[in-house]
Formats: C-alpha cells, sequence, structure tokens
C-alpha cells in the first residue's frame, strides 16, 4: 500500500525532519508510528498524502508514485486517503452536518447519495443525534470524532491519523483506538502517529519508531 | 451537474457569509465606481456640447455688392475648391435682409432712411472637424480674403482659440485622472476581496486536503466576486441616475434645453453595459488574484 524508498526531508537551515526513510506498509495493516514531538511523524503523514514534497527518495501509495504525481492528478489522490489531522480542521462556523457534506461536494457526489453518506458515517461514531451543531459545542472527544468522520467520508483505502487521541484522556483515547480498530476491519489500511507509547503497548501492532528522523525501531 | 449546483450553491453560501466584508466590498466597488461614472457623465456632455459647436461652426464670408452672377458662381466653385471646406451656402442680400428683419422683431425702424439694402450678400462655409484649429482657420480666412468679390470673412477667431484649449487641457486631464480612478479601484477591489478570502483560508485549506480541484476551490469565490461586481456596479450607477434626474430637477431643465441639443445626458447605454461589465471582471479578478494564493498545490 505504501513504499517509501530512501526518503529525505530537509527544511530551511539544514533541519534534517527525515533522513534516509526507508518502508513498507502492506494492504490491510494497522501501524503505529511513535516517537517524541518533533521525531518526523507529521512530515512522514504529509509526504503520503502529498501535503509536501520529499526532498529526496521516492513515495509508492497504492502503486503511484505521488513525488512524480502530475498536480491535476493529486484531488484523485487525495480522495483515495482520508486523513484525520492533529488539529480536527473542522470549520467552526459550520454544523457538524456541513462539515461532512463539504467532502462529498467536493467530490461532486449526488446530494442525495451524499446526505445517506454523512448518516451512516456519524452513525458509526455515535454522533446522530449532534449533526446540526457546530464543532464548537462539542467535546474534544467528539470532535475527535467529527474528524474521524469526515475522513471516512471517501470511503478512503488508506486512514492516515496525526496523534488521534492527543489530549484525550485514557478512557475517551481507548474509545477512539476501539473505533479505528473496527475501522480497520472493515479493510481500511491505517497509519497513527502517537506519541503515546502506552497506547500503542498493549495493543499487539506493527510499531515504527521514529527518532530525529530516523526509523530506529520496526517490530510487528 | 451536482458540481455545478454545490459551486453556485457555494458561491451563495459564501455572498451570504461574508457580512461586513461583502458590504465593504460592494461599497468600494460602489464608490470607485461612482466617481468614475461622474467623470464619464462630465466628459462625455462636454464631448457632446464641443462636437454640437463643431457642427455648428461655420465662417462667413461677406461679398462685394457688385458681383456678378458669373463672378459668384466662379467664386463658389473657387470656395469648394478648399479642402477644409465641407459645404457652401449662399444668402443673397434680399435673404439677408428678410433674416436681419425677423431677428429684429419690433425695431424694423432701425433700418428706416437707409433706403437702400445696406446688408451684404454673404456665404456660409459649413468646415470639416479637422481644419476648426487656430491655424488652420487663419490660412483659410487669409486665402479666401484675397479673392475677388469678398468683401470681408469672419468667423469666432477668440472663441476657436479659447474652446481649442480649454478642451486639449481637459482632455488630458479627464486621460489621467480616468487611468487613476480606474487602477485606484482594481487596486482597492481586490484587496477587499483578498481579505474575505483569508477570512475563508481555512475552508480553502480543508477543500484542498480533501481532494477538491483547484477549479473546484476558485469557481465559488470567482462566481461570488462577479456578483458582488456586477452588484456594486450595478448601485453605483442606480446612484448616479438618481443623482442625475434630481439634478436636472434642481435646475428646471430637461435633459435637451442644456447647451443645447444632445447636452446634459445620462451615460450612453454602451458605457452602462460597459461599466457593469468591468464591475464583474474587476470582481472576478480580484477574487482569481486572491484565491491564487493559498492555492499551493
Amino acid at each position: 500500500m505504501i513504499q517509501l524508498f530512501h526518503v529525505y526531508k530537509t527544511y530551511a537551515r539544514d533541519v534534517e525532519a527525515l533522513v534516509d526513510i526507508n518502508l513498507q506498509i502492506e494492504k490491510g495493516e494497522f501501524v503505529f508510528l511513535v516517537g517524541p514531538s518533533g521525531a518526523g511523524k507529521t512530515t512522514l503523514l504529509r509526504l503520503i498524502f502529498r501535503d509536501e514534497l520529499p526532498t529526496s527518495g521516492q513515495i509508492l501509495v497504492n502503486s503511484r508514485n505521488v513525488v512524480k504525481l502530475p498536480e491535476p492528478s493529486l484531488p484523485s489522490l487525495r480522495r483515495s486517503i482520508g486523513v484525520i489531522f492533529q488539529d480536527f480542521k473542522l470549520l467552526r462556523d459550520r454544523s457538524i452536518a456541513d462539515n461532512l457534506s463539504l467532502v462529498y461536494r467536493v467530490h461532486g457526489v449526488p446530494a442525495a447519495v451524499g446526505k445517506r453518506k454523512v448518516a451512516s458515517v456519524l452513525k458509526m461514531v455515535g454522533l446522530s443525534h449532534k449533526a446540526q451543531m457546530t464543532p464548537y459545542r462539542l467535546s474534544g472527544g467528539e470532535q475527535q470524532r467529527v474528524a474521524i468522520a469526515r475522513a471516512l467520508m471517501s470511503d478512503p483505502l488508506l486512514l492516515l491519523a496525526d496523534e488521534p487521541t492527543g489530549d484525550l484522556d485514557a478512557d475517551l483515547a481507548l474509545d477512539v483506538m476501539r473505533l479505528l480498530g473496527e475501522i480497520h476491519t472493515r479493510g481500511t489500511t491505517i497509519v497513527v502517529a502517537t506519541h503515546d507509547t502506552n497506547l500503542v503497548r498493549d495493543l499487539g501492532r506493527r510499531t515504527i519508531m521514529l527518532k530525529g528522523g530516523r526509523v530506529v525501531e520496526d517490530r510487528a | 451537474m451536482d458540481r455545478l449546483r454545490y459551486i453556485v450553491e457555494d458561491a451563495l453560501t459564501n455572498l451570504r457569509r461574508s457580512g461586513w466584508g461583502g458590504v465593504a466590498s460592494v461599497g468600494t466597488i460602489v464608490v470607485s465606481f461612482v466617481i468614475v461614472g461622474i467623470f464619464l457623465i462630465i466628459t462625455g456632455n462636454l464631448g457632446a456640447l464641443v462636437a454640437d459647436w463643431k457642427e455648428q461652426f461655420q465662417v462667413t464670408v461677406f461679398l462685394e455688392d457688385g458681383i456678378t452672377v458669373d463672378q459668384l458662381a466662379l467664386l463658389r466653385k473657387r470656395v469648394q475648391s478648399e479642402r477644409a471646406v465641407r459645404s457652401t451656402t449662399y444668402t443673397s442680400k434680399a435673404e439677408a435682409l428678410q433674416q436681419f428683419k425677423r431677428e429684429m422683431q419690433g425695431k424694423e425702424s432701425l433700418l428706416e432712411g437707409l433706403g437702400e439694402n445696406p446688408i451684404p450678400a454673404s456665404l456660409q462655409l459649413r468646415v470639416h472637424e479637422a481644419y476648426q484649429t487656430p491655424e488652420a482657420l487663419k490660412q483659410l480666412t487669409a486665402s479666401l480674403g484675397r479673392l475677388e468679390g469678398v468683401e470681408d470673412v469672419m468667423y469666432g477667431q477668440e472663441w476657436v482659440d479659447r474652446l481649442s484649449s480649454v478642451i486639449h487641457v481637459l482632455r488630458l486631464l479627464g486621460l489621467s485622472v480616468g487611468l487613476a480612478l480606474g487602477l485606484a479601484s482594481l487596486l482597492i477591489v481586490s484587496n477587499t476581496i483578498r481579505l474575505a478570502v483569508y477570512a475563508r483560508a481555512e475552508e480553502i485549506e480543508v477543500m484542498r486536503l480533501v481532494g477538491a480541484t483547484r477549479l473546484h476551490i476558485r469557481l465559488p469565490f470567482v462566481l461570488e466576486g462577479i456578483i458582488q461586481g456586477t452588484l456594486g456596479a450595478g448601485l453605483a450607477l442606480l446612484l448616479l441616475f438618481g443623482a442625475y434626474r434630481a439634478t436636472l430637477w434642481q435646475i428646471q431643465m430637461t435633459p435637451g434645453q442644456i447647451f443645447g441639443m444632445g447636452v446634459g445626458s445620462f451615460l450612453a447605454p454602451h458605457w452602462v453595459v460597459l461599466m457593469v461589465a468591468v464591475g464583474a471582471a474587476v470582481g472576478a479578478f480580484g477574487s482569481l488574484i486572491s484565491v491564487g494564493r493559498f492555492l499551493r498545490a
């Protein structure tokens, strides 16, 4: 599903965010990307959905080389990947339903089909009763679930989650993990970046550890 | 079809959400266009005044009393061969007297006692516009004055000199003021729209990240800009028209009465259409520039 070959990412003033990353993530895998803040987890995710380009190296996503992907093909790549952002990126002046509708509208899906999809993802994350509220009136955990719901709107083959348990207490964090596990059982490949090593330890998933932009450990 | 509907809906939603920012955008366009419009009305009317005056402009050639029919025919031919002359009209002594009497109605006694008709026959010349300059007219009168049978040549010398210099200055002034205003309004408008786009930077970012095409992100904003621009230009035209009618009413005149025909009119239809089109274009262009900045791949 995802292959990285000798990927480097260097920002201005020689800040090395990623150094010689070689990775292979199979279709249907559930992988944790762990490491302290600044280890390069977010950068790695952003390279995968081509929010950024690597300084050098090649990245294949679903057998497409995203580094060489021409600009007009970017939307189709991004529609095949669901992304849960660390800061949620929910529009605060819109209802939850409108936040989710944005996705199907952008994809040009007929309204009837889109509305059904909104209802089904909201049901899946357990927020059907709050569809008309604005994110502002939801708790952190609920906002996180809206972010997950939005990532599921396009039935992605690949789901990338950046610190999805970031500010949540242990119970809520486990809820989110359970939800991601459920999505995984439907066949979606999942990559979760987190600094919460305790959370990962008991789940028994493949864990890739980054430190200073390098892969220091990769165990199944 | 759905995609088009979403884009139009998004544009309308954006417009509703834009609130004071939107009002500011439209307001700026209104103010700029009112200023440009006032300017256009003034120069348009001045142009009409000048054109009217040039149309009416004529040189009068007074003829000697003893001129024979053959001499007159020859003279007319000679005058018409001048490149500056568009047409000639002959007024005989008798006709001139009749005309004078008409103009002096009630004061016919002035002519009594003169016995013989004292008014000379004349040729009225219409002059091509290109030759209505002080230099060309001086040259024309000099050459006409030398012809046999010509008593005197007259035209409004002072007027021609003065008006032509005034027109020259006005044209120059008009061109520079119009250019400056046009540029200023484009800048202000695109900046106001840019502010509106900044306010929605988050939305653009999310759209981009969930796989919106560039076109899909741009179009609603461009459409919104077009609506705002058209609305602004339309409002400006309404204001201008209202002010124009109010002014006419104040000075108790109908459009045709001021300075004669064709003067005191509102903007010509092609200017109205052009202003609305420019308003729409300014809105679209302003949006396009502003959204472009957020649209990195």
